[in-house]
């Protein structure tokens, strides 16, 4: 199918429910690759690429449509549309979290439990919000991401994107779960850390788990809570696991909190 | 035992070495620097000692440290040539460029993480004003195109609104004309001059239209076929012969294969050379139209008498807007021999010139079998 090819999908496992993942901003779905496999005994485990990211389709990106947190939900959606998911748990990392969310609200049938690892509703303070960063910060952060190009080039493009799993290519995979279009990883990096979901919080109907690192800098505990106070009967687990990516740094953490939930 | 023994000798490399070394624990935290990167930031050991890495990078450098080289790290066990902005003591940018490398137990487990700190502030420098100076180029030739666009665009929009009126004033002529309301010479001839200057007109549009289709990317598209050609070239120089009655055209036409071609626009071609042999050559002597097939080849010719074509401007003949010097009611738009040889290009073939005391003489050439492409 067109979708599934767009967003580099893969499934494995067994089991009614589905469990999907989804990568946040900088690499792509081997962000899971420690977490994901821990549940094929039990469930349909869903991954997929951004498009833009990894093993997806360049040639699908849009810059209109993925000029908002939107464009990302109606691709999630309709990814789901397209496996026939129902009741399904959405695990959304970063600001999947966020993509997750909107997408529950397009299309509630398909999810029946999310789990939200690291979630921010606004990056950029405002107020008496404290998201942690300042609009300059921001700014410099795009002007940064041109300052390394992972290896990035266009010539090199195809290869990549057209065999993400042929491990022969050695030397050449280097940094290729993070690499991607510099002009995508800019727009997706002002997508993400311009987006502002607090209004969108409250309209979540469907039974929501936090989970919230410690020493977070992207997502501080702050953060967490603000996410945690606005989704209505939303639940909170405090990771010991330090830093933004405890799906990599503290997988057994992150496993046991998905499994005690769902 | 030596003062400079082995481990004294590792020492100093570590810590003296000519790049900032520092290690990371499996908890994330840094175990050791070496005194190359403290004098460099400025910032003491013991504030080194049991913090994270990010902490001591800029903002935007903590963000991609947590969104990319930490993943990365997990992912591949090493991360080469990342450009990272350190934040020295004094509160300055340190940009440098940094490697590193997990060590991990036989087990698999994470012993520490090695991270080597190149200084790059020149680099760095360098490769900011490449990526800002290619920035603005993007930025330059994404409004000249716009520009450029928007300039073909009006040409042909112009075109076009300038043959309706056009056809007006012809239908007008011609309802005169068939009224046979008017009867005086001098009337009359007003009639013929309304007509030549709709002709004059309706072609200047013609270049119009032809030059900004062949400009907005199709370029001059092409009906081939098969059909004689000699009945297309025989009315051309008609047509000229009428426009022009006072000049005499000697043709010769030796056509004995098929010419496999765009009948119009070779025809149009043809019009354009004529043309500008009328325009351009001495008055009293005949222009010379020939076409033959020979060799392989379609060959089609129009030579005039008359002051040779300067050499300065023989090099930009066939540019857009080109003018020779002539006498101001002549005056073209200077695209005329400019579409004759995209014409002569379409084909696969080309235009050429040259221009003696005795001669100018233009040629087209192409072949009669098309390469396979």
């Amino acid at each position: 199918m067109e979708v599934l090819a767009r967003n580099n999908v893969h499934m494995s496992g067994r089991g009614e429910r589905a469990m999907v993942f989804a990568h946040g901003f900088g690499c792509d779905q081997n962000m899971w690759r420690f977490v994901a496999p821990e549940f094929e005994g039990d469930f349909k485990v869903v991954l997929f690429d951004h498009v833009g990211a990894g093993g997806s389709d360049l040639t699908a990106y849009d810059k209109t449509k993925y000029s908002t947190l939107h464009g990302y939900a109606d691709d999630v959606v309709e990814i789901g549309r397209a496996l026939g998911l129902k009741d399904a748990v959405f695990v959304g990392h970063s600001v999947s979290a966020m993509i997750g969310l909107l997408a529950s609200l397009k299309a509630p049938e398909l999810f029946g439990r999310m789990v939200l690892v690291g979630p921010s509703a606004r990056y950029i303070d405002d107020g008496d919000y404290v998201g942690g960063f300042s609009e300059k910060q921001i700014a410099e952060l795009l002007e940064f991401l041109e300052d390394n190009h992972m290896g990035w080039s266009a010539a090199m493009a195809p290869s990549i994107m057209g065999n993400p799993d042929r491990p022969e290519l050695g030397e050449e995979l280097t940094n290729s779960f993070c690499r991607t279009d510099p002009e995508i990883a800019k727009a997706f990096a002002r997508v993400t850390f311009t987006s502002d979901n607090r209004d969108d919080l409250d309209k979540v109907t469907i039974p929501t788990l936090i989970l919230q690192c410690s020493e977070d800098i992207i997502a501080s505990e702050e953060v967490g809570k603000f996410v945690r106070s606005r989704i209505p009967g939303s639940e909170i687990v405090f990771l010991k696991a330090t830093g933004h990516c405890p799906n990599l740094s503290a997988p057994a953490e992150v496993v046991s909190a998905i499994r005690a939930y769902v | 035992m030596s003062e400079f023994g082995p481990v004294d000798e590792y020492k100093d490399l570590f810590e003296n070495a000519p790049c900032g070394y520092l290690t990371i624990g499996s908890d994330g935290r840094i175990t050791k620097v070496n005194a190359t990167l403290t004098a460099w930031t400025g910032i003491e050991t013991d504030k080194f000692i049991g913090r994270r890495l990010h902490q001591f990078l800029n903002m935007a450098g903590r963000i991609y440290y947590e969104t990319h080289i930490a993943p990365l790290l997990r992912m591949q066990g090493f991360f080469n040539e990342f450009a990272l902005d350190f934040e020295t003591a004094a509160g300055e940018r340190l940009p440098v460029i940094a490697n590193a490398a997990e060590r991990r137990n036989v087990d698999g487990t994470l012993l520490f993480t090695a991270v080597v700190v190149i200084k790059a502030t020149d680099r760095r420098r360098y490769e900011r004003q490449l990526v800002d100076s290619r920035s603005e180029l993007q930025k330059g030739l994404a409004t000249e195109r716009e520009t450029a666009e928007l300039r073909e665009q009006f040409i042909a929009v112009l075109g076009h609104d300038l043959r309706n009126p056009l056809a007006a004033i012809s239908a007008g002529a011609r309802i005169l004309q068939r009224s046979g309301a008017l009867q005086e010479h001098k009337h009359l001839r007003v009639l013929d001059m309304i007509n030549t200057t709709v002709t004059r007109m309706s072609d200047l549009i013609d270049h119009i239209l032809d030059f900004a289709r062949g400009r907005l990317g199709g370029g001059i598209t092409l009906s081939r076929d098969s059909r004689p050609l000699e009945p297309i070239l025989e009315q051309v120089v008609d047509e000229l012969r009428t426009a022009a009655p006072q000049r005499v055209i000697e043709t010769s036409f030796e056509l004995t294969e098929r010419v496999d071609c765009d009948r119009t626009r070779i025809g149009q071609l043809l019009s354009n050379l004529i043309g500008n042999a009328l325009t351009h050559g001495a008055a009293d002597q005949p222009v010379h139209v020939g076409a033959k097939t020979e060799g392989g080849v379609f060959e089609l010719w129009v030579a005039n008498a008359g002051e040779p074509i300067p050499a300065a401007a023989m090099e930009r003949l066939f540019e857009p807007f080109f003018r020779g010097e002539v006498r101001d009611s002549r005056q073209g738009l200077g695209l005329g021999l400019h579409i004759a040889s995209q014409i002569a290009q379409a084909h696969g073939g080309r235009l050429d010139v040259t221009s003696t005391p005795d001669e100018t003489r233009f040629v087209f050439k192409m072949p009669l079998v098309q390469p396979a492409s």
